[in-house]
């Protein structure tokens, strides 16, 4: 690999800022992995190379004249097949938006446009992002990096994989049910899903509006909270984040000694594998190591949370793709159609309880942690499972193996909470294994602090699979 | 919320939103969201009326303050 490719986001930065190296450098040193990758990984939908250099050179010269500059000047990125741009294709992963042109530019874009990156294209993800494994009737599956049998997770799927094997510096994702975290988990990257409503989700593809969250995949804590500082706060074209406070840089580099990490003795306890329970085990040291307080919590029943937020999702998506299933339903992979007629089981009083429980609950769970910081779980039960014992299409199983693999996500999308998920470990056979932590309402800057100080003391998130 | 959810029920509700479907995936479907509708029946959710669809946002928005 690469001295360039190698670097975190935060240095690349730093480097092409300092002029140590040129946009240009750095966009090229991307495009020449790509032809090697993506035949193994399917992480691309689109490279933009023309368009791509084009903006280095631009960022080059803008920087040779003293220009103004962002804090990601000239830094390329790739991201999920979802966010508009203007004149652009967005098609996010299916059939039935195949060369669907943007009418606008989606504000985290624009945001990330003015802190100066440059864009390198978009990235493979489950179908209109309504699948948590990276698999896609389309577009066939993203592949895993350090394990191309394996699935990514997703529905951000080329975002963590095309991470993972250095291609990008960071990826946009979306998490409506565990969309960031997943691939993070299974990637071996960092993943932060941020508070609802921190974060505008304006002209981008929306799958659940109660739920959908915007958010990155980096190759670390620090560089996620590089990306929040750009993209988060309020934005008229997306209520949701009506007083949602800017990005607070001290926070997110404070000290991790003296916090309080709430660590759950049911539900995410269950049912883990021995790698999984070994790494957080080891993670929950480590933690301890660096100051942090741990405290046993004992949360409100997490799957009725996660019973609401199925309700939510289902007949918000269903909502949303009604008009197509009307009219192409035949356009849609078995699965997402599958899990689009699912929606339909739901009353309007159903939903609208659901919805309504929402603020109770969050009441409940807050009363619950008390004054800890955060709370940490397991991001998964396993680590990454195999592309093909996962490709259970439309079929019976697909509900319950969809709950079996998102089950320690969605209470988190329900109750609208950040979400880092960082790697903590390796399973016995070389895959990587996260864990998440869980913040308060707003407190994504603390995760943020947390996820570095817990970097600091680990290597997990520097390891990279071998290139080809 | 109900905690039956039969093949008849799927048929009728798609009816309603005027989506097409076929009696297999009626089946399949109410087989899909049973452990859903169950388990959230198990729970006996009771929301007061003084309960606002806003007060997720009342409750969220408090933690701004802390």
């Amino acid at each position: 690999m690469s001295d360039i490719a190698a670097l975190s986001l935060a240095e690349v930065a730093a480097a092409i800022r300092s002029r140590k190296v040129s946009s240009v450098e750095v966009t090229r040193a991307l495009l020449a992995r790509i032809p090697t990758w993506q035949p193994i990984l399917n992480c691309f939908v689109r490279v933009e190379t023309e368009a791509a250099l084009a903006g280095a050179a631009a960022a080059d010269a803008a920087l040779a004249r003293g220009a103004a500059v962002g804090a990601l000047h000239g830094v390329p990125l790739a991201h999920k097949d979802m966010y508009y741009v203007a004149g652009s294709l967005a098609e996010c992963g299916s059939k039935v938006r195949k060369g669907f042109v943007a009418p606008a530019t989606s504000t985290v874009l624009a945001r990330l446009e003015a802190a100066g990156t440059v864009r390198l294209g978009a990235l493979h993800m489950a179908e209109f992002a309504y699948g948590p494994t990276g698999h896609n009737a389309h577009l066939g599956p993203a592949r895993n990096a350090w394990d191309p049998t394996r699935i990514t997770g997703g529905s951000s799927s080329g975002s963590g994989t095309a991470v993972a094997a250095r291609l990008t510096y960071a990826a946009l994702g979306s998490d409506t049910g565990g969309s960031i975290r997943l691939p993070a988990h299974f990637c071996g990257v960092t993943g932060l899903k941020p508070t609802y409503g921190r974060v505008s989700r304006a002209n981008a593809m929306p799958l659940s509006f109660s739920l959908d969250t915007v958010g990155p995949l980096a190759r670390s804590a620090e560089d996620c909270g590089l990306i929040l500082a750009a993209i988060a706060g309020a934005d008229p074209e997306d209520p949701t984040t009506a007083g949602a406070p800017d990005w607070d840089l001290g926070t997110a580099r404070r000290s991790a000694s003296g916090l309080a990490v709430g660590i759950p003795s049911a539900f995410y306890t269950d049912n883990l594998d021995a790698d999984i329970a070994r790494t957080f085990d080891e993670a929950v040291a480590t933690l301890r190591r660096l100051g942090v307080r741990t405290v046993p919590v004992e949360l409100p029943d997490q799957t009725a949370v996660s019973a609401a937020a199925l309700v939510v999702l289902a007949a918000e998506a269903t909502t949303l793709h009604a008009p197509w299933l009307r009219s192409r339903a035949d356009d849609y992979g078995p699965q997402v159609r599958a899990r689009l007629e699912n929606g339909l089981a739901y009353s309007a009083v159903e939903y609208l309880e659901a919805l309504r429980w929402r603020g109770p609950a969050l009441a409940a769970h807050l009363a619950a942690i008390g004054d800890v910081d955060a709370v940490m779980t397991p991001a998964s039960t396993s680590a990454a499972p195999t592309i093909e014992e996962t490709d259970v299409g439309g079929g019976p199983g697909a509900e319950a193996a969809i709950v079996a693999i998102t089950r320690f996500m969605r209470p988190v999308n329900y109750l609208g909470l950040p979400s880092l998920v960082v790697p903590a470990g390796w399973s016995a056979g070389g895959l990587p294994i996260g864990v998440q932590l869980i913040g308060r309402p707003f407190g994504d800057e603390t995760l943020i602090a947390l996820g570095t100080a817990f970097q600091t003391a680990t290597d997990h998130h520097l390891k990279a699979p071998t290139d080809p | 919320m109900s905690d039956e959810v039969s093949p008849e029920r799927i048929a009728a509700m798609a009816a309603a939103a005027r989506v097409p479907i076929t009696p297999a995936a009626c089946a399949r479907v109410a087989r899909a969201v049973m452990p859903t509708v169950t388990r959230l029946s198990a729970a006996k959710i009771t929301l007061a009326l003084e309960t606002e669809p806003s007060s997720f946002t009342v409750v969220q928005r408090r933690e701004l303050g802390r």
